[in-house]
């Protein structure tokens, strides 16, 4: 990731995580750790089960403005939040094409085909690389 | 980000290494590994600034690598305090965004159907009386654990080496629970699924399968506790599957859903997700195509430095005893070996504890550098099936499996 786009997104996460922070983090109690005297409120006793209701975060970082981001917005988001996109290695837009594809044709990404070449363009103008040599990229999902 | 605590939590858990700490640890530690600056780490890869998470629920201070759906990695310096991970520093691995937030004891149930004599369905209360209680030191890994570290790089979860955990799980045996419903003649999978689901109604459901034989084994088992307290929502609360020895994909959190198969599971995420070449190690040259591909099953053996980090200045002429965990994969450790050059000569580290053959256990070497280096230290374990880490770096396209030998480069001043 380029240091203009490094710090756009760290602009933009940091306050948003403090606040987060400060409404979600304080109002749910750190779980019991590890230590052998915390088996004991397991062992030897039925689990003392009660309803667990929790808030997860949410991410409010927004694809860095560019030609394309409009399209990364409305649809990457739609299923996960654009840190996972941002976090990547740099890839070439063949690379691209093929992840924003393995979105589509998996997963169900409502993305449309025509809009498909314009995505990988952006995505390469944010985070990528000119080909090397042969591409590691083999589009498998997990 | 206020709340991030960077400080080391006290050790009660360390076993025969506790005398260690105070003087002889301070400067051991390298920077590469720490935080640049309050919030952040610099993971040692390209793209690799990640913030400090600290609000997620009932999880401490997580390396953020997706929000939504989360994925959130074990700081490393949580594997120096012992070898079981404290719940909320435990990794949180998501597929699909659709994650219940709230899940209530009272009214779910855990169905057990298909191929089977008597569909049944179980309260939790019902589990935890009506079956045998069973518990296991178990490490869960992902899949793609270090995929952050593969050259050429590959797209995914870009993890350095804390997608990985290790807890007692207390729960009952799957086959005890199969068993009461009745596996009928002729069944093949045993298919489990959890309450989370996709955003989007064509994105396929998280579901993964085990062949009967081994979902019935007297191991994979159904956890509703882990390290003495009940699994933290992220982890899967109030169910989770455990597969001593294989992959985390296979350890479905939330479980609620399990299906008897009388033929093989097509499912997405069973047949043609979490493939791997069907080769030593998954190993492959990048681009290599035409490798038959298989599900990803077993898993390798790996150890770790966890007191000294790449980097590192030793004081010279001064003993220092070096630390790390390890663990076999699929079977318990026969040994695990020691060298400081590059791999030259090999020496037994010490062993800790052994909490089981799929637990991690803490190694230690007494260290001490006359010259000032740098010296490259190797850690590998080798499994009592024979299964050495590897010299050299395997890899393949979907990032799974790294279990090179570790080194870290030292120096003594």
């Amino acid at each position: 990731m380029n240091t203009s786009l490094r710090n756009f997104v760290l602009i933009s996460a940091v306050p948003v995580l403090l606040g987060i922070a400060l409404a979600a983090g304080l109002a749910w109690p750190r779980t019991v750790n590890s230590e052998p005297a915390a088996k004991e409120a397991v062992k030897g006793s039925a689990p003392k089960w009660a309803k667990v209701s929790v808030d997860l975060p949410v991410s409010q970082v927004a694809f860095p403005p560019g030609n394309g981001s409009v399209i990364a917005n409305a649809y990457c988001l739609i299923c996960h939040s654009a840190g996972m996109v941002l976090r990547q290695p740099p890839l070439t837009q063949d690379e691209w094409t093929v992840e924003i594809n393995k979105m589509r044709n998996a997963f169900g990404a409502p993305l449309p085909a025509d809009q498909v070449e314009a995505l990988a363009k952006y995505l390469r103008s944010i985070n990528g690389q000119s080909p090397k040599g042969p591409s590691a990229v083999d589009g498998q999902a997990s | 980000m206020s709340r991030i605590n960077l400080s080391r939590s006290p050790m009660s858990r360390r076993g025969f290494l506790g005398r260690m700490g105070g003087a002889g640890l301070l400067g051991l530690f390298g920077t590469s590994a720490w935080p640049a600056m309050a919030g952040t780490l610099e993971l040692p890869f390209v793209n690799g600034r990640r913030d400090l998470a600290t609000n997620f629920p009932q999880k401490a201070a997580m390396i953020l690598q997706r929000t939504r759906p989360p994925l959130l990695e074990t700081p490393f310096e949580v594997f120096d305090q012992g070898v079981f991970t404290p719940n909320d520093r435990f990794y949180v691995r998501w597929h699909l965004a659709n994650i219940p937030t709230e899940v209530d004891p009272a009214t779910f149930r855990l169905n057990i159907r298909g191929h089977v004599g008597q569909p049944i369905q179980l309260t939790l209360d019902e589990l935890v009386r009506d079956f045998k209680p069973f518990e296991i030191a178990a490490v869960n890994q992902c899949s793609g654990n270090s995929r952050g570290f593969f050259n050429p790089r590959v797209p995914g979860g870009e993890w350095a080496n804390g997608a990985m955990g290790n807890a007692l799980w207390r729960g009952v045996r799957l086959k005890d629970v199969l068993d009461r419903a009745g596996v009928k003649a002729g069944a093949l999978q045993v298919r489990f699924n959890g309450l989370d689901t996709g955003v989007v109604p064509q994105t396929p459901d998280f579901m993964k399968s085990l062949d009967i034989d081994h979902a019935r084994d007297g191991e994979v088992m159904i956890a509703y506790a882990m390290n003495g307290a009940l699994l933290p929502l992220l982890n899967g609360f109030p169910l989770r599957l455990v597969v001593p020895g294989w992959y985390a994909t296979y350890w479905v959190k939330m479980l609620n859903d399990i299906e008897v198969l009388d033929k093989p599971d097509d499912n997405f995420w069973t047949s043609k997700a979490y493939l791997i070449p069907d080769t030593p190690f998954a190993n492959i040259v990048p681009g290599q195509k035409d490798v038959k591909m298989v599900p990803i099953n077993r898993m390798l053996p790996r150890s770790f430095f966890t007191n000294v980090h790449d980097g590192a200045v030793l004081k010279i002429g001064q003993t220092t005893i070096v630390r790390g965990i390890a663990f076999g994969g699929d079977t318990g450790l026969a040994k695990v070996l020691f060298s400081a050059d590059s791999g030259s000569h090999w020496q037994e580290a010490r062993l800790g504890a052994d909490h089981g053959k799929y637990s991690f256990r803490q190694w230690e070497v007494p260290m001490r550098l006359s010259s000032s280096g740098p010296h490259k230290w190797m850690i590998k374990a080798v499994n009592s099936a024979g299964s050495a880490q590897p010299d050299h770096v395997n890899w393949n396209g979907a990032g799974f499996m790294r279990n090179v030998i570790e080194s870290v480069s030292v120096q003594a001043a």
